[in-house]
C-alpha cells in the first residue's frame, strides 16, 4: 500500500550508494519535482517531514510518476511524493496512523450497507460509497458551476439586448422601404416574417461564428491553464450539447428580437413609415 | 448648440437609445463585477487578517498558517525571541487541534479548536462571558446555538477516539466561559477556544504552537519586522499580510483570470454596442451633417458633437450600470460564499474606489473612442456627394 500525502520535504541529493547490507526504502517522486531538482530513478534523497522530529532519512527514488489530473487539488497544486505506508508512518510523529482506507467490495455487495457496517465496527470513522464521496468532494465545483450559470445569464441578457438593438436599428433604417412595400400591397404578415427571418439569419450566423470563436477560445484557455498549473486537466470544454444549447438560445433570441423589431414596424400605418 | 442638437437626436429615437443604454449598463455592470472580483477575496482576506491588529503571522518554516499539522516545538522560547525583536508590540500563540464533543454515549463530529493565550488573542471577538481560564472553553456562536450551551455550562471533550473499544478516549470536562464570534469560521461552523496550556496537554504537544500572531508597533513597517523576525528566529517563517494576500492570490488565480477574461468580453461588447449605435446614428444624419458643414460649421465641432454623443451614452450606461453591478455582485457573492470552508466574513467582491473608477472610466473612454470612427467618417466624407445623396 502506498501512502500519498502532500508534505513539504527537505531534500538533499546524495550519490547512489553501492552495495548495502540493507536496501534503502523507496520513494516515488512527482514528475515536476524530478524535473526541477532534477532527480532520476536510483538517486538517493534524504527526507524529513515538517511535522516530524529527528534527522532526515535516506530513500531511493524508485520511479517518477505523473499525478492524476484531479480538479480537487488544482488550486494548491502541491508537489507529491509517495512512500510505502510503514516508511511514511515512521517519519511522522504519530505512528500507526492512517488518513483513509480504500475498500474493494466483493461482486454484488452494496456500498451503502458496507459503509454502515464499517462505521459500526470502527467507531469514529465515516465510510462513503464512491458516488457519495464524489458528491461530497464536488461541492466546490457545484459552486463554480452556479457562478458560471449566473454569469451566463448576464451574458445572455447582454446578447439579447445587443441583438434587439441591432435589429431595431436595421429595421429603423429601412422604415421607408417597409412603408413602400406595405403601400404596394405586401401584407403585414409578410413584412413581419421577413424581419423575423432576417433576425434569425443574423442570430444563426452569429451563433455559428460564436461556436467557432468558442472552440478557439477553449483551446487558448486550456493551453494557458495547462502551462500555469502544469496539468492535463481541461478547464473549458465545447461539447456538441453545449453548441446545440447555444445555437437554440441564439435562435430563440433571434426570433424574439426579430418579432419585437418587426412589431414596431407593422403596428404603424404604412403612410407614417416614411416620416422622419 | 451643435452638441446639444446631437444629444437631442438620442431622445428622438427613444426606444433605440434606451435599449443601447440597457446594453451598456449590463456590460458596465459585468465589468464592474469582474473588477471587484479580481481583487475582492484578496483585499477582504487582508482586511480580515489585520482586523484585530495582529498583522503578521509566524509559522513553522515554509508553511502557511494551518496548512499542515507541523508545529513550532519550543513555543514559549520562540515567543520570547519574537517579542524581543524591535517593532514587535505583542505576540499571540495559537495551537490548532481537533476535539469531539461527548454527550452521554454519543460523540459528535470533530470540532476545530484553538489553544490561545487569553491575554493576547486575535481569532475571535467575545460576545458573552469572559476569556477562558484553565479548564474552560469559549464556544462559537453557531455551536452555542445548536447545542444550547451558555456560559457556565459544562462540555465533555474528547481528544481521541478508541476505534477498537468504540468509545471516546481522553475525555475531559470543560466549563464554558464565554461565547465568541470566530472571525475565520465559515457560516455555521462549530469552533472552540481554550487556553494554550490546556490544548497542549490534551494533544500531547507540550510546548507546541501552530502559529503566532504578531502585532507591530505603530508606525513600524510590517515588512521590516518580518525581515527582523526571519533573521532573529531562522527556524520559522514570518508572513506579512501582503505576503499572505500574495499566497491567496496564487490559489485564486483561476478567479482572477476568469475576471480578466469576462471583463475584457464586457469591454468588447460595450465598444461594439456604442460604436454600432453611433455609426448608424451618424449614417442616418449624414445629410444633416453635410448641411451643417456646408453652412460653415467646422469639422472639428461636428466630430466633437459625435464624440460627446458616444460619451453621453456610455456615461449614462455607467450611471445605470453601477447600482446594477453592485446588486449583481451581492447575488454572485452569495453564490461564491457557499464554497466549503470559506470564512463567512470574507467577500469575493471588494469595493475599491480607484479600481471601480478605472473600470467606469474605461467604459466612458470606449464610448468616446467608439464615436470617433463614425465621426471622422462623417467629417471626411465628400461634401457634394453627401448633399446629393441626402437630396436623393
Amino acid at each position: 500500500m502506498t501512502g500519498a500525502l502532500a508534505l513539504a520535504l527537505a531534500l538533499a541529493q546524495q550519490p547512489a550508494a553501492a552495495a548495502r547490507p540493507e536496501p534503502l526504502p523507496q520513494v516515488l517522486v512527482d514528475r515536476r519535482l524530478a524535473e526541477s531538482v532534477p532527480l532520476r530513478p536510483g538517486d538517493t534523497v534524504r527526507v524529513r517531514t515538517l511535522a516530524g522530529r529527528g534527522e532526515p532519512r535516506p530513500f531511493v527514488v524508485a520511479g517518477v510518476f505523473e499525478r492524476e489530473a484531479d480538479p480537487n487539488r488544482i488550486s494548491r497544486n502541491e508537489i507529491e511524493v509517495r512512500f510505502h505506508l510503514p516508511d511514511l508512518q515512521a517519519l511522522l510523529p504519530q505512528p500507526d496512523r492512517v488518513d483513509r482506507f480504500a475498500l474493494v467490495l466483493e461482486r454484488g455487495a452494496r456500498a451503502d450497507s458496507a459503509a454502515r457496517w464499517v462505521e459500526g465496527v470502527a467507531f469514529g470513522t465515516r465510510a462513503f460509497g464512491s458516488a457519495e464521496l464524489a458528491d461530497q468532494t464536488s461541492a466546490t465545483f457545484r459552486v463554480v458551476s452556479r457562478f458560471h450559470d449566473a454569469i451566463g445569464i448576464v451574458t445572455i441578457l447582454a446578447s439579447a439586448i445587443f441583438l434587439l438593438c441591432v435589429m431595431i436599428i436595421r429595421v429603423d433604417e429601412r422604415r421607408r422601404d417597409m412603408g413602400v412595400l406595405r403601400l404596394i400591397g405586401v401584407s403585414r404578415g409578410t413584412v413581419f416574417r421577413a424581419i423575423v427571418l432576417e433576425a434569425v439569419a443574423i442570430a444563426v450566423a452569429g451563433s455559428a461564428a460564436g461556436a467557432g470563436l468558442g472552440l478557439v477560445a477553449a483551446r487558448i484557455v486550456n493551453a494557458h491553464y495547462a502551462g500555469v498549473y502544469d496539468t492535463t486537466l481541461r478547464f473549458a470544454l465545447v461539447t456538441p450539447r453545449i453548441v446545440l444549447i447555444a445555437a437554440l438560445l441564439g435562435l430563440a433570441l433571434g426570433v424574439g428580437a426579430g418579432a419585437l423589431a418587426a412589431w414596431r414596424v407593422v403596428a404603424v400605418p404604412p403612410q407614417k413609415l416614411g416620416e422622419r | 448648440m451643435i452638441v446639444s442638437a446631437f444629444l437631442k437626436s438620442l431622445f428622438r429615437r427613444r426606444g433605440r437609445t434606451l435599449l443601447a443604454l440597457a446594453g451598456i449598463a449590463v456590460s458596465a455592470a459585468l465589468l464592474l463585477d469582474m473588477t471587484m472580483l479580481a481583487s475582492g477575496l484578496t483585499v477582504s482576506f487582508g482586511e480580515l487578517l489585520g482586523a484585530s491588529g495582529y498583522t503578521l503571522r509566524v509559522t513553522p518554516k515554509g508553511i502557511l498558517p494551518f496548512d499542515s499539522e507541523a508545529a513550532i516545538d519550543d513555543g514559549a522560547g520562540v515567543a520570547r525571541r519574537i517579542a524581543a525583536v524591535g517593532g514587535v508590540r505583542a505576540v499571540a500563540p495559537v495551537l490548532g487541534a481537533q476535539f469531539r464533543i461527548v454527550r452521554g454515549d454519543s460523540t459528535g463530529a470533530p470540532v476545530f479548536t484553538v489553544g490561545i493565550d487569553p491575554r493576547a488573542e486575535f481569532l475571535y471577538r467575545l460576545e458573552r462571558g469572559r476569556q477562558p481560564g484553565p479548564g474552560e472553553v469559549v464556544v462559537s456562536i453557531p455551536l452555542a446555538r445548536d447545542l444550547g450551551v451558555r456560559p457556565g455550562d459544562e462540555l465533555a471533550l474528547a481528544g481521541e477516539l478508541d476505534v477498537t473499544l468504540g468509545r471516546a478516549r481522553a475525555t475531559r470536562r470543560f466549563r464554558v466561559s464565554g461565547v465568541g464570534d470566530f472571525l475565520y469560521d465559515y457560516a455555521g461552523e462549530h469552533s472552540l477556544a481554550m487556553t494554550l496550556a490546556d490544548a497542549q496537554a490534551a494533544t500531547g504537544r507540550s510546548a507546541g504552537v501552530s502559529l503566532f500572531g504578531v502585532a507591530t508597533d505603530e508606525g513600524v513597517d510590517d515588512e521590516t519586522v518580518v525581515r527582523r523576525i526571519a533573521a532573529a528566529v531562522p527556524e520559522v517563517s514570518a508572513w506579512s499580510t501582503r505576503e499572505l494576500m500574495g499566497e491567496m492570490d496564487k490559489r485564486l488565480l483561476y478567479f482572477k483570470q476568469l475576471a480578466t477574461i469576462l471583463g475584457s468580453v464586457a469591454m468588447v461588447v460595450t465598444a461594439l454596442l456604442v460604436s454600432t449605435i453611433i455609426t448608424i446614428g451618424v449614417r442616418e444624419r449624414f445629410g444633416e451633417i453635410a448641411t451643417l458643414r456646408a453652412i460653415g460649421v467646422s469639422g472639428r465641432r461636428v466630430l466633437l458633437a459625435v464624440v460627446v454623443e458616444g460619451l453621453s451614452l456610455a456615461g449614462l450606461g455607467c450611471v445605470i450600470g453601477l447600482p446594477l453591478g453592485l446588486w449583481m455582485a451581492g447575488r454572485l457573492d452569495r453564490i461564491l460564499l457557499s464554497f466549503p470552508g470559506i470564512p463567512a466574513r470574507i467577500s469575493f467582491f471588494a469595493w475599491e474606489p480607484r479600481r471601480v473608477a478605472l473600470a467606469m472610466g474605461l467604459v466612458i473612454a470606449i464610448g468616446a473612442a467608439a464615436g470617433c470612427i463614425p465621426g471622422l467618417g462623417a467629417v471626411r466624407a465628400r461634401l457634394a456627394q453627401a448633399l446629393r445623396e441626402e437630396a436623393e
